[in-house]
């Protein structure tokens, strides 16, 4: 075998495994939401006997699905900008003002992310407990949601204020232009990208966490995922539990793509003359 | 009334003095270069001029007005960045706009500037294009129509082309003074090539490490150097350090170097017995006369031969439009008097 079919092998052989991957928990998760009431999927079974979408409209109907969207998709893009406004100072400041112990300050900024969520979650909230922000329990998880996305905001809207160049800010202000000028001809362009990853990425942290939104809402305030979570629990019915995590992932996956789109089209903008 | 007048100008980052007291007057549409190595604190000084750096201690006047405390975006200059800096996101038309936009110029002053100026530069078919669909030479043309368009009363430029490649670098230096002329524009040239400032300007500044070395048209900075940087610094130079022995003629001194006697015509007796006197290797004529000297390398150039020569205690180089010397041949070398230059610097 030469080594050009080597590597094709290899290639066909990973594309194999990253198809399985990701077909065989999507594909079981539609195949069990779709699993009819009047006949069990039992394991000798290749498919479903009977599919239809009763648990989908079951769920939808007779469950606080309903509540738990809205709750969620209130939640998530207010944390998004929540965060994004909260991280652009420091961003700033990492990113385009030299002072001693900068690259430090960054490391520190990352470090949060090595404590388990969880962790993180238990002593947060009591921090939260302890102001008395939790006598407005939606208000105590957009906060909590928007300080703990910090470190993904703060990293790329500081790599994004560093991609922003001097030269473009100086030729703006050469040629006249006032501070609300400059952000807009000089800063803006540089730091779209970043902007929209920062608020995609804290949405789906958002839209994804459970820890703080369980400890900090229940009962009072559902999202999807406190809700999966109890369908996981003491009543574990499997094809509802499949019916929720589709409508967890499938937003996700659909912003992913719009990011993706976004920082394809965005980048070829920046470069200009010797770049 | 001059265009630009800096008095006194210092400029110290943290301790390091990166400008010291450069005093400087620029006649309107005047073409001045600021020129020196890097490090010499040409491009402080045009930021400092442009606003983009407050001095230290001194101030800077425009057309008679004291523009020091004048914020770059309120000073009328316009600069031309060595990165060009157009902004990416924008057409060539609306780079070129951006300027007369904040100046809020009506939309008919706007579009007749912005075609005088795209025609002038040959940019009328670019004018929909981004700037990363042009070439180096378009780009560092859009730079220049943008400072342009603002018909300010100095443009600067910063190495503007210094990203070109050689053969467009000869072509756009002339575009450049011919539009400074067209536009009777006073114009601050920062380079650190010679040959762009003996080429280019009306007037070149010469600096070293803070200071100002010598202003001069580029003639007399190339006959005259008043320093040994100067000497060394545009162009090739022979420099010497020797004892004045006395005047051979009037007018006529000779001086001995560890390369040998020359003879010097100065108007005025050497100040002391030691002295730094230079001489430029195409003035050295081979022949039958003078300091015998002996053949280290030889080096083809084309239009000219570079020698290597040894004499006594000391070494020069010799430039030969033609010459049968070889390495290890020995030839006379004579330099006429009134091409030795006595340096102002002591040895």
């Amino acid at each position: 075998m030469t080594r050009e079919q080597l590597n094709k092998a290899l290639l066909i052989l990973l594309l194999v495994i990253c198809t399985i991957w990701l077909v065989i928990p999507f594909g079981m998760a539609i195949l069990w939401s779709l699993v009819d009431p009047s006949e069990p999927w039992t394991a000798d079974r290749l498919l479903p006997p009977a599919m239809s979408f009763w648990r989908w409209r079951d769920m939808w109907e007779n469950s606080s699905l309903q509540v738990a969207m809205a709750t969620s998709y209130t939640l998530a893009p207010l944390a998004a900008l929540l965060s994004l406004a909260l991280a652009t100072p420091t961003a700033y400041a990492l990113g385009r003002i030299a002072f001693p112990g900068r690259e430090l300050a960054k490391l520190l900024c990352l470090l949060p992310l090595v404590v388990p969520g969880f962790v993180t979650a238990i002593f947060f909230t009591s921090l939260l407990f302890q102001l008395g922000l939790h006598t407005w329990r939606f208000g105590a998880i957009l906060f909590a949601h928007a300080v703990l996305a910090l470190p993904y905001a703060i990293r790329i809207m500081t790599v994004s204020f560093e991609q922003v160049r001097q030269d473009h800010i100086d030729a703006a202000r050469d040629l006249g232009a006032t501070p609300l000028a400059r952000f807009r001809v000089a800063f803006l362009p540089a730091l779209r990208p970043g902007i929209f990853a920062t608020l995609l990425i804290v949405f789906i942290q958002s839209i994804e966490e459970f820890a703080i939104a369980f400890i900090l809402g229940s009962p009072d305030v559902v999202t999807i995922p406190t809700l999966l979570f109890s369908a996981l629990g003491q009543d574990y019915v499997r094809p509802n539990a499949a019916v929720l995590s589709l409508i967890l992932v499938v937003p996700n996956v659909i912003l992913m793509l719009i990011l993706e789109r976004l920082l394809k089209s965005a980048n070829p903008t920046l470069a200009s003359g010797k770049g | 009334m001059t265009a630009i007048r800096i008095q006194g100008l210092t400029k110290t980052f943290d301790g390091f003095t990166a400008l010291s007291d450069i005093d400087l007057d620029v006649a309107p549409g005047e073409f001045v270069t600021l020129l020196g190595p890097s490090g010499c604190g040409k491009t402080t000084l045009l930021k400092v001029i442009s606003g983009f750096l407050e001095p230290t201690e001194g101030k800077i006047f425009i057309e008679g007005s004291d523009v020091t405390a004048i914020p770059p975006e309120r000073r009328d200059t316009a600069l031309c960045f060595q990165s060009y800096a157009l902004f990416p996101h924008l057409t060539v038309r609306q780079n070129l706009e951006f300027g007369l936009r904040q100046k809020k110029l009506p939309r008919s002053d706007r579009d007749e500037r912005v075609k005088d100026v795209s025609q002038k530069l040959d940019l009328a078919a670019q004018m929909d294009k981004l700037p990363n669909q042009l070439s180096g030479g378009q780009q560092q043309r859009v730079s220049l129509g943008r400072a342009l368009v603002m018909r300010p009363k100095v443009i600067l430029f910063d190495e503007p082309l210094s990203n070109l490649d050689a053969k467009l670098r000869d072509q756009v230096r002339i575009e450049i003074r011919r539009i400074q002329r067209d536009y009777g524009l006073t114009a601050i040239y920062v380079t650190h090539d010679q040959s762009e400032a003996l080429a280019m300007s009306d007037r070149v500044v010469l600096l070293n490490s803070g200071r100002i070395e010598q202003v001069d048209t580029p003639e007399t900075l190339y006959h005259r150097p008043r320093t040994r940087f100067a000497a060394d610094f545009i162009g090739n130079s022979n420099v010497f350090t020797g004892q004045v022995l006395g005047e051979d003629s009037p007018g006529r001194w000779n001086i001995e170097t560890p390369a040998g006697i020359f003879t010097c015509a100065l108007e005025d007796a050497p100040h002391g017995k030691e002295v730094a006197l230079c001489w430029r290797p195409e003035h050295a004529v081979i022949g039958e006369t003078g300091i015998e000297a002996r053949v280290l390398n030889r080096a083809f150039q084309g239009h000219f031969t570079d020698l290597a020569c040894a004499a006594g205690n000391g070494e020069f180089r010799v430039q030969a439009l033609e010459t049968t010397a070889r390495e290890g041949d020995v030839i006379r070398i004579h330099v006429p008097p009134d091409r030795i230059r006595l340096l102002e610097d002591r040895p």
